[in-house]
């Protein structure tokens, strides 16, 4: 298993360096200059020219890349175009609020969601298997930034009970931070929600069809013992792939989140930086998102490990 | 016991920052923009301007009447036929850092202001010698007389910020990294995070200027508020609700769709931000065909309808934009009304189309470039592509983000090797007040604004404004110049129109122009 692990680890590295040449090379070819943006309206022609070389964007582009790349391979992500800070200070400022939102949409949606899922299957066919699976198909269909602005208004405008934007560090109390949090964990959560409701309803309709389970049944197993012990772990693998396969979803849903409850994430970092052009801080997120989802799915294929013991690796 | 106590003082050493921030008094507000950089001569960003007057101080401020008065400088002395210039510093002039402001640093910070600055271009040829006569004064020699020197030491665009002279000697086209001023807030740098907060303190050491009115960024800047946040928020429904809740203060540049809701709520203010209105225009590219044909651009003018650019960015109210007869700023000083009909006379679409059929068109193909995600500008843009599709055009109409629309405006290739024919942007009214910093009245070619009208005797007329003697000099200058910004028709005037702010009901006596924060306070 540890080889397994390591090979796994060392394998992410062509990935992420796939990753960073194809995010390098599309913002070579993508339209937009950072110089001439920094330079402004009132610059001339050979301004912007001296600003470009000034930042080095005058270079060929694989004395560009190597240069990047060398740096990268010392820990250092560059130096943001505008702002003049390392990429790594960015980053480090804004992975807080991110974590903070992405584990609390976790939460709430697995809290909710396989309990949800596995009692629409209990309740197949019944006004609550369509109750929760209507529910599934509005959260999937809706928009997040409307998910926001309608909970933002409803608890923040109409009865103020909670902040309109922000964000506040856990180190501050749990109870400020998870007043600012709530509605944007909520509202990223209901895509991610309906997701895993759904896959988890129609994995453990399949199992509970089973013979084992049935078998379960006439030893005398009780019902919450059916579902959750013999069913639920044996609907793990799917309900598992999905949660990792979601995470990407839930990164980009991220970014419009952040947008809408303003909260200062990685997210809103990383549109900052698209729409100004600034490359360094651009790739920079990027390396680290497309790093933290082939580690989700690593995760994931060692939790099939734990759910189904027949799976060896 | 030792226990409790420890727990007490944990949750109190917690506390302590937002306990100490509660007895400040702090003001939220959310900016027209995102600051990005902190140095204000390396970018032309008006955010970053508006950083620039909350840590830097000026020699001199300009009045609502844009006239310069002393800031800094506790007076001058001109002698030699205006050849000799000595500026004196006010007493008690003192960098965020401790150290006391000396006529070197001004020296310094002025040296590389005059690189970036288009006063400071046209200054820097003229100067003979800048130096430091002692730490309490400094002097400029030059060459002829340059009259409006303190108009440009006052300028808003780009201003001529003061700084410590170790930071004032870095490359003009490389970005300072150290914030240290002299002006009324000290910038916190530890707690700047770029997209979301800014963070301002009030500088105690600051001594406003004891005399004068305050006006625009003349007059004593005394600030009222221990703390000045500005809050990043990019959508505008989310700041419009924190503002309603009273989370933020003031929101600089609300949407003007927004305006009717604000109006109804008794807890917010809405405001004209800055009196003279922004500018918009429609630039054509004189270097490329079809547009580098004179007859052509001339005949764009009578299908203009400046209602229905404005009405575009601002909505119907009539209160809310100015229609324009000229090439300058409505109610500043330079403003003329000479060949105004051209633009205010009555529409004529037709004569519009037999004049573009009688300047050759023979339907070459033309774009239109604009952006998405820029309000005035993507709604003046969209009014333009209707204009000459119904003028029948050949129109290429491409609509990007900003960020791309600032590059592909660059390009000086013909439209079918990617280049650009038409587009439309607005400025701040004091880009448009004067020669010296209307970015599109130069006719210097492929030296000047995107669009690159070639015009010599628009050059010499802006030279002969610099050496004019006196204001009616200039003004007769400035009506020349109008007449032949407008018979080459180096850009369109497409109108002014308000750019309006709003605040919570309980701040008073905001400083009008722009996001200016000293004289605020909380009733």
């Amino acid at each position: 298993m540890l080889s397994y692990i390591a090979r796994r680890i060392v394998a992410t590295i062509p990935v992420v360096l796939m990753v960073a040449l194809f995010v390098f090379s599309l913002l070579y070819i993508a339209p937009g200059d950072p110089a001439a943006i920094i330079a402004g309206d009132q610059a001339t022609p050979a301004d912007v020219e001296r600003i470009r070389a000034s930042l080095g964007l005058d270079r060929p582009f694989l004395v560009r890349f190597f240069d990047w790349f060398w740096h990268v391979l010392h820990g250092d992500l560059g130096t943001s175009i505008f702002t003049n800070l390392p990429v790594t200070h960015m980053i480090a400022q804004r992975i807080e609020p991110t974590v903070s939102l992405m584990t609390l949409t976790l939460i709430l949606s697995l809290s909710l969601a396989i309990p949800m899922g596995v009692i629409a299957a209990w309740k197949h066919g019944t006004w609550i298997d369509r109750a929760v699976m209507m529910t599934a198909v509005l959260g999937f269909s809706t928009p997040v930034f409307v998910i926001g602005y309608v909970l933002a208004y409803i608890f923040a405008l109409r009865l103020d009970w909670l902040p309109v934007q922000g964000f506040t560090s856990i180190s501050e109390g749990l109870l400020p931070f998870l007043r600012n949090l709530i509605l944007p964990a909520v509202a990223l959560g209901l895509v991610y929600m309906a997701l895993i409701a759904r896959i988890t309803r129609a994995t453990m309709l399949d199992v509970l069809s089973q013979d084992y389970v049935r078998t379960a049944k006439a030893k005398g197993v009780g019902q919450r013992g059916v579902l959750f012990l013999h069913a639920l772990k044996n609907a793990a693998v799917p309900i598992v792939t999905i949660v990792g396969i979601g995470f990407a979803a839930l990164i980009g849903g991220a970014v419009v989140t952040e947008s809408v409850f303003a909260i200062p994430g990685l997210g809103r970092l990383t549109v900052d930086a698209i729409l100004r052009r600034d490359y360094p801080v651009i790739q920079g997120v990027v390396l680290l998102f497309s790093f933290v989802y082939v580690l989700v799915n690593l995760g994931v294929d060692l939790l099939y490990t734990l759910f189904d013991p027949r799976i060896r690796y | 016991m030792r226990r409790r106590a420890f727990f007490a003082g944990s949750i109190a050493a917690l506390a302590a920052p937002s306990i100490a921030r509660a007895a400040q008094s702090v003001l939220r507000m959310v900016p027209q923009a995102n600051l990005t950089s902190i140095d204000p001569i390396w970018t032309t960003a008006n955010v970053t301007r508006n950083h620039g007057f909350m840590v830097y101080d000026t020699l001199y401020g300009l009045d609502m009447s844009l006239q310069p008065q002393p800031q800094m400088a506790a007076g001058h002395q001109i002698e030699d036929d205006g050849r000799t210039v000595t500026i004196a510093l006010r007493d008690g002039l003192i960098f965020h850092d401790g150290e006391k402001v000396r006529a070197a640093d001004v020296v310094a910070s002025l040296r590389r202001w005059m690189k970036r600055n288009p006063y400071g271009q046209m200054l820097a040829p003229v100067v003979d010698e800048l130096s430091a006569l002692d730490d309490a004064r400094l002097r400029f020699r030059l060459k002829k007389p340059f009259p409006l020197l303190f108009n440009a030491l006052a300028c808003i665009s780009s201003a001529a910020f003061v700084m410590p002279e170790r930071i004032a000697a870095t490359d003009p086209f490389k970005q300072i990294n150290d914030a240290t001023g002299s002006g009324p807030f000290r910038f916190k740098k530890h707690e700047f995070n770029s997209g979301s907060l800014v963070v301002y303190e009030r500088n105690p050491t600051y001594q406003p200027r004891p005399d004068g009115a305050v006006s625009l960024t003349a007059g004593p800047k005394r600030a009222f508020f221990d703390r000045v946040e500005w809050q990043i928020i990019t959508d505008a429904g989310t700041a419009a609700a924190a503002l309603q809740q009273g989370e933020i203060d003031w929101w600089e540049q609300p949407t003007p769709e927004l305006r009717a809701l604000f109006a109804k709520d008794k807890n917010i203010t809405v405001d004209l931000l800055d009196p003279y209105g922004l500018c918009g225009a429609m630039r054509l590219n004189a270097s490329q065909a079809p547009f580098n044909d004179k007859g052509l651009r001339q005949a764009l003018l009578p299908a203009i309808d400046q209602a229905d650019f404005m009405a575009a960015i601002v909505g119907d109210d009539p209160h809310d934009w100015k229609q324009v007869g000229g090439v300058f700023t409505p109610g500043t000083p330079m403003a003329n009304d000479t060949d105004a009909t051209k633009l205010t006379g009555p529409r004529d679409f037709a004569l519009a189309q037999k004049l573009i059929k009688q300047a050759g068109y023979t339907n070459q193909p033309m774009r239109l470039i604009g952006p998405t995600d820029v309000l005035a500008p993507a709604a003046m843009t969209q009014v333009a592509a209707d204009l000459f599709r119904r003028l029948g055009f050949n129109q290429d109409f491409a609509l990007s983000d900003w960020g791309t629309v600032v590059q592909r405006r660059a390009s000086r290739e013909a439209v079918e090797k990617g280049g650009w024919s038409a587009l439309c942007t607005s400025f701040s009214s004091f880009d448009f007040a004067d020669p010296a910093v209307h970015p599109l009245l130069r006719g210097n070619g492929a030296g000047g604004w995107f669009g690159w009208p070639t015009i010599p005797e628009l050059e010499s007329l802006r030279a002969n404004w610099f050496d004019a003697p006196d204001d009616a000099a200039r003004k007769a200058i400035c009506a020349d110049i109008q007449r032949v910004a407008l018979d080459e028709v180096v850009y369109v005037p497409l109108g002014t129109y308000s750019g309006f702010t709003a605040l919570r009901s309980n701040l008073k006596d905001r400083v009008n122009g722009f996001a200016l924060f000293w004289n605020l306070r909380r009733t």
